[in-house]
């Protein structure tokens, strides 16, 4: 569904020269939620721009059902972290959750309907003529996550959403993640630092070396399908790959540093 | 698995905040509004009499208003009306649609911005007045003398205006709009339109102060057909206390175009920071 090969991005910029991302490859089967984590400034929104088609790679390609990215592809929804600044404060709930339904040649029945069954579905039903600016940041998210489920999307990108709402809303919209994603079957790609996160939401982990970035290990989570904020948490499955994923990025940054150390 | 359908609060959005005021009362503000504008009525009535000004200087308030009073019911004064109005309308319409036209071209394309930018900050400081000779030169006293003008100096206005507006569209609602696939047209209608909205009510108001201002000028100068030609001639005339009350019907005009236009920017940008009146 999405592959990734050789992805390498430098940025160039009067002289300076800084290589964000070296040597990245990993694919993502239809249906899988994978979670890429990685220490922060690993150039994970990099990754992602380059994923969502924003931006051009400097060598290697991303393929999406086979087909390259040269630009952003049909059938990707991508949630950001910006919930604020990716939500259009002209215009209401329901309209930003539209607008990008508005090219895709459907009746306005259809649209309509697709409208309300996202915002159903992210628990807005009632919210449809309110402005994003009078909702709180989770209900915000929401917005921005009911915008991309009415898109339809074959693959639905997350970068670090929920990084800027607060843990009691953190734990409601990752369930929120899992059901939709149990629901719909999207391939999901969901982009955090936080390693919790990450081993509580994914089927597969893929973590992500500090900056220049290359695939640390690729993990397959074996918990229940069946996650539970206290449950699942409280598994000493669950306590073990967490402590895993955390050694893998500590050492991770142990060898990016050692050697800036001694230079 | 926790469903999401219980959202506490998700059905109350929260408005509140908003005006407060006191809800019967008179603002403070409109009160010493009107008391300081009926302090300068009282000393326009008096001073000319304590001071013996001769009336063809400046005479009392009184003889202003009812030489007013005569002329609003001659039909010279309704077509000098109409005929300053219907160039203003039409000096800042056209200014308005070429400004927002070139600003939103030039603003989207960074080669142009920089091509353009410097030339942008010659032409802009001349003074429209200083235009009057060539404008006369090409077409004499006909309208499109004072729309010249008007146009002139209202054009820079909303195209600078505009040039902000377009420079602050937000990298991240630009990216979103891309990632759902919306074509160059579709974002310049739904993202980056509504973000320069702010900016270019802004360039409007400021262009219909300043389009009055050279609609009167053309008049007065020019002697193009409007409020200005009657000042110009009442004063000729000898008619000083009908010239003052000319001179307050330009700038009564001159107010009523600000609240007007300001009162459209407000119903226009509910959803902005600066009419929505409410912390995020």
């Amino acid at each position: 569904m999405l592959d990734v090969r050789g992805l390498r991005k430098v940025y160039e910029s009067s002289g300076r020269h800084v290589e964000a991302l070296r040597d990245l490859t990993f694919s993502v089967e239809p249906g899988e939620l994978v979670c890429l984590v990685g220490p922060s400034g690993c150039g994970k929104t990099t990754l992602l721009k380059c994923l969502a088609g924003l931006l051009d790679p400097t060598a290697g390609e991303v393929l999406v059902e086979g087909r390259p990215v040269t630009g952003p592809p049909d059938g990707m929804a991508v949630v950001f972290q910006e919930y604020g600044r990716s939500l259009f404060p002209w215009m209401t709930v329901a309209q930003n959750v539209d607008l990008p339904l508005r090219h895709k040649r459907l009746t306005r029945a259809r649209r309509a309907q697709l409208v309300g069954d996202a915002l159903a579905a992210v628990g807005l039903a009632a919210s449809p003529s309110a402005y994003p600016w009078q909702l709180s940041g989770g209900m915000q998210q929401r917005v921005a996550i009911a915008r991309a489920v009415a898109y339809e999307p074959q693959v639905m990108l997350m970068d670090e959403p929920f990084a800027a709402v607060d843990a009691q809303t953190r734990a409601d919209l990752e369930d929120l993640i899992r059901s939709i994603w149990e629901r719909t079957g999207v391939t999901t790609l969901f982009v955090t630092h936080d390693i919790d996160e990450a081993v509580y939401l994914g089927q597969r982990v893929i973590v992500l070396s500090s900056s220049p970035t290359v695939v640390q290990e690729d993990l397959q989570i074996d918990l229940p399908r069946q996650r539970d904020q206290l449950e699942t948490r409280s598994l000493s499955r669950f306590t073990e790959l967490r402590t895993h994923v955390y050694a893998e990025i500590r050492t991770a940054q142990r060898r990016t540093s050692t050697p800036a150390a001694a230079g | 698995m926790s469903a999401p359908a219980a959202v506490p609060g998700a059905a109350v959005p929260r408005t509140g905040g908003g005006r407060t005021g006191p809800p019967a009362a008179v603002p403070r503000s409109v009160v010493l509004g009107l008391t300081g504008l009926a302090g300068f009525a009282a000393v326009q009535e008096v001073a000319p009499r304590l001071l013996h000004l001769p009336a063809d200087v400046l005479p009392p308030l009184s003889s202003i208003l009812a030489a007013l009073a005569t002329e609003v019911r001659t039909a010279a004064f309704w077509s000098a009306v109409e005929a300053t109005l219907l160039q203003w309308a039409l000096g800042l319409g056209l200014a308005v649609v070429a400004g927002v036209g070139a600003g939103v071209v030039i603003g989207s394309n960074r080669v142009l911005r920089r091509m353009t930018a410097s030339t942008i900050e010659f032409l802009r400081p001349i003074p429209s007045v200083a235009l009057i000779p060539l404008a006369v030169l090409q077409f004499g006293t006909e309208l499109r003398s004072a729309l010249l003008l008007i146009v002139y100096a209202s054009f820079w206005q909303v195209l600078v205006q505009t040039l902000y507006g377009v420079a602050d569209v937000d990298p991240i609602a630009e990216q979103t709009a891309r990632s759902y696939g919306l074509g160059r047209w579709a974002r310049v209608r739904y993202v980056l339109w509504p973000t320069a909205q702010p900016y270019v009510a802004t360039g409007v108001r400021l262009a219909a102060s300043v389009a009055l201002i050279l609609a009167i000028t053309a008049e007065l100068i020019i002697g193009s057909p409007g409020l200005g030609q009657e000042i110009n001639s009442a004063q000729s005339g000898g008619a000083t206390a009908l010239a003052y009350g000319l001179i307050m019907v330009t700038g009564i005009f001159g107010l009523v175009i600000n609240v007007g236009v300001r009162a459209v920017e407000r119903r226009m940008l509910r959803w902005h920071v600066s009419v929505r009146g409410e912390t995020v």
